[in-house]
């Protein structure tokens, strides 16, 4: 790897002769406060739910009840702890999941994005499996 | 710049499987691209007898690296220079992990030029952040070697775990594109496993001889796109190689379903949707549309100009207030870039366009 590392003895940063640019001004208080506010509204949690249908793939416990509604606003890592606990999945058990039989999202995708990006027929397919099917 | 560019003047240019001279330079720019780390070993866990006062390391990071692939080096310093022999043995390298100095957990997963930049926009809405006053100023982060918020930072910091989460991105990013994964499944293993060894020796040339295999070409389908009006000529607009119309192009940026794409808004949350390269009206989608449509309280639609009159003939739109500015590779990106070509020149590694929204002082 390519990168350039050097020790301090001290711990001044060298940002005296740092340029400055225009959007970085030292004082903070000036932030415009409309734009506060719509930063507030942004992070407002969107209470929605959607559908999410688990199918197993391979060797995978197959579950009676596969739909279930999810909040919108949780991330991904929050649908794979549901279905472990569905499962009666140990922590140490391996389990896979993957979107459309295609891939793993990030643990910290939400579920409402990926709903936006993958659903089908208004569900959002969760394959799982315990072995790694497309990894 | 010479160097930048291998084909400029080759007249194999326009052919397919040759990336012209300002893809090739742009793609070259973003993947050269370094942010200044300042990391801090958490002095109250400093084990005993340990060099104090050597305690902090500085590193020039590759944007497209992530903090695992940074370990050995990290660790090498340490204890070399600071931690006494004994006390090194005692420490487990898996307990460590990175949290900024506002107090964020780093996670593992994200490409480090992403942090710096999600940290930098933070930075326009909370006072006294390190990255306040400079964007040169190094992101500082503090290192802890014990007790990891496992249930937080959501990956093991193994640059094993980190290769998956990469993978799984690139596929995500296939599928946004084409609806399904094939070209990245296409690729044999060995070229898999060189897209990551491309970013872990940081090597542009071994990277992108795979990475052309499935990232979208630039050239525009010119049955398609139009181009943009008149009006919106300028030096934004897509680059002049662009303009050499070719054959429609079946892996064209402008010819994708959708670009894989994320906002990143100060302090959350991430916004992911559908970003066709064109809009129904045929015209490229521009940045500015993507945001005055996803986030219109801080990009506010245009209203049109009124219609011409004698006293105006040339009336302007309206202006609206400038609350926030996008961020693409660090880079302020001017508004009438086009997704599709942002997809396909400045996206990360992982193909992901991270577009980072920070906040205009008044």
């Amino acid at each position: 790897m390519h990168v350039i590392g050097f020790m301090a003895e001290t711990t001044t940063a060298p940002s005296e002769t740092a340029r400055q640019l225009p959007w970085a001004t030292p004082e903070s208080s000036d932030v415009n406060e409309d734009a506060l506010k719509a930063l507030e509204t942004y992070k407002k949690r969107d209470p929605s739910k959607v559908v999410v249908r688990f199918k197993a793939v391979g060797n995978a416990p197959i579950m009676k009840q596969n739909f279930y509604k999810i909040t919108a606003s949780n991330r991904f890592q929050a649908v794979i702890q549901f279905l472990r606990k569905e499962l009666g999945w140990k922590a140490s058990d391996p389990l896979f999941t993957y979107i459309n039989l295609a891939f793993s999202p990030a643990p910290d995708d939400t579920v409402s994005n990926l709903f936006k990006s993958f659903c089908t027929d208004g569900h959002l397919i969760v394959n799982y499996s315990t072995t790694a099917a497309w990894g | 710049m010479s160097n930048y560019g291998t084909t400029r003047h080759h007249p194999a240019a326009a052919q397919k499987g040759v990336t012209d001279y300002h893809t090739t330079l742009f793609r070259r720019l973003s993947w050269e691209g370094t942010v200044p780390l300042e990391i801090r070993v958490d002095p109250q866990e400093l084990p005993a007898n340990s060099e104090r006062g050597l305690e902090c390391y500085f590193i020039q990071a590759p944007r497209v690296s992530y903090l695992p692939l940074l370990m050995p080096e990290i660790r090498r310093f340490l204890m070399d220079v600071v931690f006494d022999e004994t006390a090194a043995k005692a420490l487990k390298e898996e307990d460590w992990w990175f949290e900024a100095d506002d107090g964020t957990l780093l996670k593992w997963h994200w490409p480090i030029g992403l942090i710096y930049d999600n940290h930098s926009i933070l930075a326009t809405v909370r006072p006294g952040s390190s990255l306040a006053g400079s964007m040169a100023t190094p992101l500082r982060l503090i290192l802890h070697l014990a007790s990891p918020p496992t249930d937080k930072l959501l990956l093991s910091p193994s640059a094993e775990s980190c290769k998956q989460a990469f993978m799984g991105q690139l596929k995500e990013a296939d599928f946004i594109r084409w609806g399904n994964t094939k070209r990245i499944t296409g690729l044999r293993k060995v070229d898999q496993d060189g897209l990551w060894e491309g970013i872990r020796e940081h090597n542009f040339d071994d990277y992108w001889r795979v990475a052309t295999k499935v990232t979208p070409t630039t050239t525009p389908n010119r049955s398609q796109s139009p181009g943009p009006p008149p009006s919106s000529v300028s030096m934004h607009g897509r680059p002049p190689s662009a303009d050499n119309a070719g054959p429609p192009e079946r892996d064209g940026a402008y010819n994708v379903r959708s670009v894989p794409v994320r906002v990143y808004l100060p302090d959350g949350p991430v916004i992911q949707d559908l970003v066709p390269p064109l809009l129904e009206d045929g015209t490229p989608h521009t940045l500015s549309h993507f945001l005055s449509t996803h986030i219109p309280l801080l990009f506010p639609p245009r209203p049109p100009a009124p219609p011409p009159s004698r006293a105006k003939p040339n009336p302007q739109a309206p202006s609206v207030p400038e609350l926030a500015y996008p961020l693409v590779q660090g880079v302020l990106t001017p508004l009438e870039s086009e997704m599709a070509w942002l997809g396909a020149c400045l996206a990360g590694a992982d193909g992901w366009l991270n577009i980072c929204v920070g906040v205009n002082k008044k």
